[in-house]
């Protein structure tokens, strides 16, 4: 697999994107909606079920605003692309194979431990992506961005409350908390793997930094906490190069249930 | 979103102090006629306030229930969020089904204050010796349901909810106050579901048409039998307002015009408004229905139940976790 691969899969979308600059911008909007509406997805999963009444109340939350981040971003790369398209046909009218999300996000939802491991490595990772684009020259990114990360640092908090909680607390939480980590691990650093438009976002002013530096500043923070809290270092990255590609079966299951409804009727309005 | 005077204390806790029951120089008789004065002539009971034992086992066994029910209410409309259409309709469905349980949560919180342990409530639900409404012990077919349930489902809810405002158990009627704040914008949600289904296509009307069709034999049963105002104790210590029958004719005159309107069809030939009396004519809903379903024999009943006892069970570690004592600092 090569990395232009989801280059390709982009310009079956929209084949009139112009210079490279519309196109970097359209690849890294689409891959930051796709990880927010997977991870919004997963979290939702836990409305109703949630091992609390006061955390079930705090994961709909979380989950309603990875959605509205996905919806907002959606509606970023449908002006960008500007194919008559809404954000609503980009968000469910494509097949599972066309969706970029991180591998990390792949993982089904799981036990509350996965559901804590999952959302802390991401949330820590989109914050450092999040801050790399803090002063993007594409303004309504920069606007965006400032909102988002408003927000995402509630999450933060939410997330690291947590992860102590399991790892400290010793015995079966901690226990869990470390197969969770230890199985997402390596898919971990998908979130910021190199995008192919990358050269082009930082021509243009796009992203303030490479995608590799963005990854070590995430990095350094990861292992601070672990090493604090005892938990074995981060691994690299498995197979970077098809980070945003080739979707696992749980995936393809619950793209199977989000499209169950609308694929119903085919021009139908819901 | 809370309505913001839904947190103004009911009664201020000067007089509150001043009421005769709560001297406790009197004997428990003249307490307990004091009490009983004070509710019947309109005032409000406060959770430190003393009441008699009836008064204290009435009011949690109505809580519990409606706790219970928001709680179990969740699970029909739950296994559709992961189906939702749209990313409008996810998020409507995923806030409105995140107020339930935050619903749940208060009322449990109501309920915790009278003497029964939220832990004891839930265990009573999950080994079925407490209930919870009717209508939840029902399936969801299709994304017409999500619509009807919103629309109908809360709007026959909100009837009896609205009547609880003004509950003579305080800490009861300001939490209602903030639900009904809430299940107001569920109603708008419903129906926007239903109508946008109704103006589609001649599937996503036919698919409104069979959810309603399926829905209104329980809808009908929600508020239960008639009963008899002087013997219904909830009306005698003012815990609700309104009967049975109060209820259900409430629901039928704001809402069948309005479905009508829509050009839906309900399955009654014999429902109507009778111009002498003013009074909708109906008829009569299967009680036996009602009683097999509420005691958990309902068409949905066990599984729910089982799904419950299973994501309490897989989720025991965390509580175990999370309000086990706090470790002592190193």
């Amino acid at each position: 697999m090569t990395e232009s691969e989801p280059v390709e899969r982009i310009a079956m979308d929209f084949t009139d994107a112009g210079d490279g600059r519309e196109r970097a911008i359209a690849l890294l909007l689409l891959s930051m909606a796709d990880d927010e509406f997977v991870i919004g997805f997963s979290d939702s999963e836990w409305t109703g079920i949630g091992p609390i009444l006061e955390e079930d109340v705090a994961i709909s939350s979380l989950a309603q605003d990875e959605l509205g981040h996905a919806q907002a971003l959606y509606r970023l790369f449908a002006e960008v692309v500007a194919d008559g398209r809404d954000a609503d046909a980009v968000a469910y009218d494509r097949p599972a194979e066309g969706y970029l999300h991180a591998r990390l996000l792949d993982h089904g939802r799981g036990d509350w431990a996965a559901t804590i491991a999952r959302r802390y490595l991401y949330e820590t990772a989109d914050a450092a992506r999040l801050a790399a684009l803090a002063e993007t020259s594409f303004e309504p990114l920069r606007d965006l961005v400032a909102k988002i990360r408003r927000e995402e640092r509630y999450h933060l908090m939410h997330v690291e409350a947590w992860l102590d909680r399991l790892a400290e607390a010793g015995g079966e939480p901690r226990r869990r908390l470390m197969v969770a980590l230890e199985a997402m691990g390596p898919d971990a650093g998908t979130v910021l793997a190199l995008l192919p438009g990358e050269p082009a976002l930082l021509r243009h002013g796009i992203l303030a930094e490479p995608f590799a530096a963005v990854e070590s500043t995430w990095r350094a923070r990861v292992d601070g906490t672990f090493g604090r809290l005892g938990l074995a270092a981060l691994p690299a990255t498995r197979d970077p190069g098809t980070a945003r590609t080739r979707h696992s079966h749980a995936f393809r299951a619950l793209h199977h249930e989000f499209t169950m409804v609308r694929g119903s009727e085919a021009a139908a309005t819901w | 979103m809370t309505d913001p005077l839904a947190l103004d204390p009911v009664l201020p806790a000067r007089e509150r102090s001043q009421l005769p029951f709560n001297d406790a120089a009197l004997d428990h008789d003249e307490r307990y006629r004091h009490f009983e004065e004070h509710v019947t002539g309109g005032g409000k009971v406060e959770a430190t306030d003393w009441m008699p034992d009836e008064y204290r086992t009435q009011v949690l066994r109505f809580v519990e229930m409606h706790a219970n029910s928001e709680l179990m209410g969740v699970l029909p409309e739950r296994e559709w969020i992961m189906r939702a259409p749209t990313l409008r309709r996810k998020l409507a469905l995923t806030a409105k089904v995140q107020d339930e349980v935050g619903h749940a949560q208060l009322l449990y919180r109501v309920a915790e204050d009278l003497g029964k342990p939220r832990e004891a409530m839930i265990q009573d639900l999950l080994a079925g010796k407490t209930k919870f409404h009717n209508v939840f012990h029902y399936p969801t077919k299709s994304w017409a349901d999500i619509g009807i349930i919103a629309w109908l489902v809360d709007a026959a809810a909100i009837v009896a909810q609205q009547a609880l405002r003004d509950s003579s158990y305080a800490p009861y009627a300001r939490t209602m106050r903030k639900i009904c704040w809430e299940e107001s914008v569920h109603i708008m949600h419903g129906r926007d579901v239903v109508v946008t289904m109704v103006t589609g296509t001649p599937a996503q009307r036919a698919s409104i048409q069979e959810a309603l069709d399926r829905w209104w034999g329980p809808l009908m049963q929600m508020h239960g039998p008639r009963s008899d105002r002087s013997k219904d104790r909830d009306i005698h210590w003012k815990i609700k307002a309104k009967t049975s029958e109060e209820l259900r004719q409430e629901f039928l005159g704001i809402y069948v015009p309005r479905i009508w309107e829509l050009g839906l069809t309900l399955p009654d030939p014999n429902l109507g408004l009778d111009p002498a009396t003013g009074e909708w004519r109906y008829t009569e809903p299967d009680w036996n229905e009602l009683r097999r379903v509420v005691t958990n024999h309902g068409p949905k009943s066990e599984e729910r139940l089982q799904f419950r006892r299973d994501n309490w069970a897989a989720t025991q570690w965390v509580r175990d976790a999370i309000l086990a004592a706090p470790r002592a600092a190193a």
